[in-house]
């Protein structure tokens, strides 16, 4: 599949040779071959997009290309040369610098710090000279277009900042070779914006970009070479010029694409659940960021949330489920005041939130699949405190099949799998909960095409039984394709609330910007 | 519909390797082989005083109180904590039950007393830990220093003798040929073993050890659940040095101080057998078999006793390096 003339772009222009190469690569982890004999080309100047379904292999093969893992066969070639990357370290000294699908970042240590960390600096081995190396972070951010307070600990700059950061050391090691793994995913498209901005200057000053993202519109209008992996193996690489998203998506899942946003039936909603369908209301809730936001969601709707990052839209589900203590106002379920009820009470009542980050709220990262499933469910899997594996594992495989999760068996611990298919189980395992309200923040961060359209259409469907939906998105149009309304915050408040019919990307946007649409 | 995509199996089966992985596997059950080559090296070298029944009680006798605290100790070390207190805990409850028996109280009741001061002091370290959120290494380590000063304060620092026979009993007894310690120290692992592998008790200590803010996003009360955790431990450690007392037949205000350094060790040669990084009863099993085993196979060939400690250090770091290094490249 992946012989050379099917690499019409590399092949029809015959130039210079590629900073970065593969050779036959492989990967096995354990007796399961995660990556095929994949051969690619990566040159200066050029950004190269790897595209693919999740688990398909291109965090696998950039581990690899970074020195974070050791292929099990075939060979990387830096100019022209075979080499052996032992670590990161030893990635770094030939020019390539990855960053990585969860970012690194210390984040006590400030942005200064964090961008020299590791690198031996001229001048004294063992006192750091302060001035200098914020003077020198000053400069490598301006090469970035940044201006980002160095005093600020990273852990408390935005994602995008964070992102810049992440750059800048990479700047700072002199990489040759970027390598992104779905660094958009935690961005807003603004920020996003930057980024790309960002990423073509560099490609201009001659870095090879290697770029993985499940946002194919972002892709295209990014990327020179595209490359699409389907089950470990190699499909083409081809010029972007020469394709579309529609033929990656095409090969990335084996078929042509379907519709990704669903048709919205309306009908009158019929829960099934203990409890019947009820409706969530929330008068001034005040928060940290939150300053007095009321709403009202009533069965069977699904309401999009958006606004930029920091406007308040994570910390609205936060204090819903009771994750977090409300600094005033109220919540209500079916008519109800539940607001002293605690986390626990309000999930027994039927509000399930489903937090953004996978790794450090939605899963326990050494345990399986199945005990990640059953965590959100003990009390419900069990009787006199006794857990039934029995009735874990039951749902733990029906929720893996539903939203196929791709895991060599419901034992595997979650570390093992995909960043996508990580993401499967966290929705897994808030789902088992059958909620009367289901609050998604984010829920398709790191998901390919394909899923993404089974979980709108799963958030349809639920709708239709009569769950109240509230998605948080940074993806404007996920929210319009999935929304009824859409709720517009702006720094805390809501900015205003639109019906997803009539509204557009750019009247969102402004109103994310709180300019009159 | 996706040929490359059924759910929950392999994404690709045709190709099998299995170089790595053989001493990858090896490395990472070279704990479990440690113990086996133990076993083996005292047999061949002794094999008359070693590879007898009587000796095999004998170790299981020598280890059954270091079992009870490492097994409460390894339920603390599951939610992700550590208890440094159970040595010293144990140490006081013995002298309390002691004195309390000197006093002439009936037995049950000196026993009921003793477990109850566990009960409370675990209370104040879970308090500490998870109410207070200080480290449990900082809120440990001060209630251990206090519970050495009251043992101290309260026994004059002196020993405690003349404790009735029926009491004595639970550390000299036998039921039939097994000593009462082993059987209460078997009786205690199999109850937490239970707990931790059955139960939704169980099942959210490790949780809560493994990422507490998941647990929490769970729904799990994970302050309540590390205080649990701590409850088990104060009672465990007061058992533990209830039945040293009777063993001793007198209550010594630092007796059991030693119990705590080599119950964290035991469970972390545990750990090494664990794949998630977290202990388990099984490995904590193996990691008190090789303390047992070790120890009484340099007594059989009349090791000095400091050379043994030295000995005992060298083995933990060997066995929790190599484990270490089966992880590393993935
Ligand atoms: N340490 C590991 N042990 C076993 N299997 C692994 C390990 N790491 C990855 N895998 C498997 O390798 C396959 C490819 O994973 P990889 O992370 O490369 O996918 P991906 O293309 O980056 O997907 P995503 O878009 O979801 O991030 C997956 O099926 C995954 O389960
Ligand atoms: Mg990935």
């Amino acid at each position: 599949m992946n012989s050379p003339a099917q690499r019409t772009g590399a092949a029809s222009e015959g130039r210079r040779a590629p900073v970065l190469a593969t050779r036959a690569l492989s990967k096995d982890y354990g007796p399961v071959r995660v990556l095929s004999g994949v051969s690619l080309e990566f040159h200066a100047g050029e950004i190269h997009a790897l595209l693919g379904e999740n688990g398909a292999g291109k965090s696998t093969l950039i581990k690899m290309l970074a020195g974070v893992t050791a292929p099990s066969e075939g060979e990387i070639l830096v100019d022209g040369a075979a080499r052996r990357l032992r670590s990161v370290r030893d990635g770094q000294s030939h020019g390539i610098v990855a960053l990585p699908q969860e970012l690194s970042l210390v984040p006590t240590l400030g942005a200064a710090e964090n961008i020299f960390l590791g690198l031996r600096r001229p001048g004294s081995r063992l006192l750091v000279d302060r001035r200098a190396l914020d003077r020198d972070a000053t400069a490598l951010l301006e090469r970035l277009g940044q201006r980002i307070p160095l005093d600020v600990p990273a852990g408390e700059l935005s994602a995008v900042q964070q992102t810049m950061i992440a750059l800048a050391r990479a700047l700072a090691r002199d990489a040759r070779v970027l390598i992104l793994d779905e660094p958009t995913a935690a961005l807003t498209e603004r920020e996003a914006e930057q980024l790309f901005a960002v990423l073509r200057t560099l490609r201009e000053a001659g870095t090879a970009i290697v770029y993985v993202s499940h946002r194919l519109e972002e892709v295209f209008a990014l990327a020179d070479t595209a490359t699409v992996l389907l089950g470990g193996r190699h499909v083409w690489t081809r010029p972007a010029a020469q394709t579309s998203a529609d033929d990656a998506v095409a090969a990335m899942i084996g078929r042509p694409p379907g519709q990704i946003y669903p048709q919205r039936e309306t009908g009158e909603p019929a829960l099934q659940r203990a409890g019947g369908p009820a409706a969530l209301e929330v008068r001034d809730l005040r928060g940290h960021t939150l300053a007095g936001v009321s709403l009202q969601v009533p069965p069977g709707r699904v309401l999009g949330i958006g606004g930029l990052a920091g406007s308040g839209r994570s910390e609205l589900l936060a204090l819903i489920a009771g994750a977090q203590r409300p600094r005033g106002g109220a919540v209500l379920l079916g008519g109800q005041d539940i607001t002293a009820r605690r986390l626990a009470g309000r999930m027994r009542a039927g509000i399930v939130l489903v937090p953004e980050e996978r790794r450090s709220q939605g899963l326990v990262m050494t345990h399986s699949v199945q005990d990640n499933i059953a965590l959100a469910n003990l009390g419900r899997f069990s009787r006199l405190g006794i857990a039934s594996r029995s009735r874990e594992r039951a749902a733990a495989l029906r929720r893996a099949e539903s939203l196929r999760i791709r895991a060599t068996s419901i034992r595997q611990p979650v570390e093992e799998l995909s960043g996508g298919n990580q993401q499967k189980v966290v929705l897994a395992k808030y789902l088992e909960r059958s909620p009367r309200v289901l609050l998604l923040d984010e829920p398709t961060r790191g998901i390919d095409v394909g899923t993404k359209a089974e979980i709108y259409q799963l958030v349809r469907r639920l709708a239709a039984e009569g769950v109240a939906v509230l998605v948080v998105s940074s993806e404007i149009p996920e929210l319009l394709g999935v929304a009824d309304e859409i709720a517009v915050l702006h720094e805390g408040r809501l900015a205003g609330l639109v019906p997803a019919a009539t509204a557009t990307e750019e009247s969102v946007l402004h109103l994310c910007y709180r300019k009159s649409a | 519909m996706m040929s490359s995509t059924a759910p929950a199996q392999a994404p690709s089966t045709e190709a099998t390797r299995s170089r790595a992985t053989i001493p990858a596997r090896l490395a990472s059950y070279g704990t479990l082989l440690g113990l086996v080559a133990l076993i083996i090296l005292f047999s061949v070298l002794r094999p008359q005083v070693f590879l007898t029944p009587l000796n095999f009680t004998n170790i299981l006798e020598q280890i059954a109180i270091l079992a009870i605290v490492t097994a409460v100790q390894t339920v603390v070390m599951v939610v992700g904590d550590f208890d440094l207190s159970v040595g010293a805990l144990a140490s006081l409850v013995g002298v309390i039950t002691a004195q309390l028996l000197v006093a002439g109280t009936d037995p049950a009741a000196a026993v009921a007393a003793g477990l109850l001061t566990g009960l409370l002091a675990g209370a104040v370290n879970g308090a500490l830990v998870s109410y207070l959120n200080l480290s449990a290494f900082i809120a440990t380590l001060a209630t251990m220093t206090s519970f050495t000063g009251l043992a101290l304060l309260l026994s004059n620092g002196s020993t405690v003798f003349g404790l009735p026979d029926s009491f004595v009993w639970l550390g000299q007894g036998r039921l039939g040929p097994v000593p009462v310690p082993v059987v209460i120290a078997l009786a205690l692992v199999l109850l937490i073993w239970f707990v931790l592998s059955k139960t939704v008790l169980g099942r959210a200590w490790y949780a809560v050890g493994g990422n507490a803010e998941a647990a929490r996003l769970s729904g799990v009360n994970v302050r309540l659940v590390r205080f649990s955790a701590f409850l088990v431990s104060g009672t465990g450690a007061a058992l533990a040095g209830i039945v040293l007392t009777a063993r001793l037949a007198s209550g010594h205000p630092t007796a059991a101080d030693a119990l705590m350094l080599s119950s964290i060790a035991a469970v972390f040669l545990g750990i090494t057998l664990s794949r998630a990084g977290q202990p388990t009863i099984g490995g904590t099993a193996v990691g008190l078999g090789i303390m047992g085993v070790l120890s009484n196979g340099l007594n059989i060939m009349q090791v000095n006793s400091y050379v043994q400690q030295v000995l005992t250090g060298l083995i933990i770091v060997l066995a929790v390096s190599l484990s270490r290094l089966s992880r590393r490249r993935r």
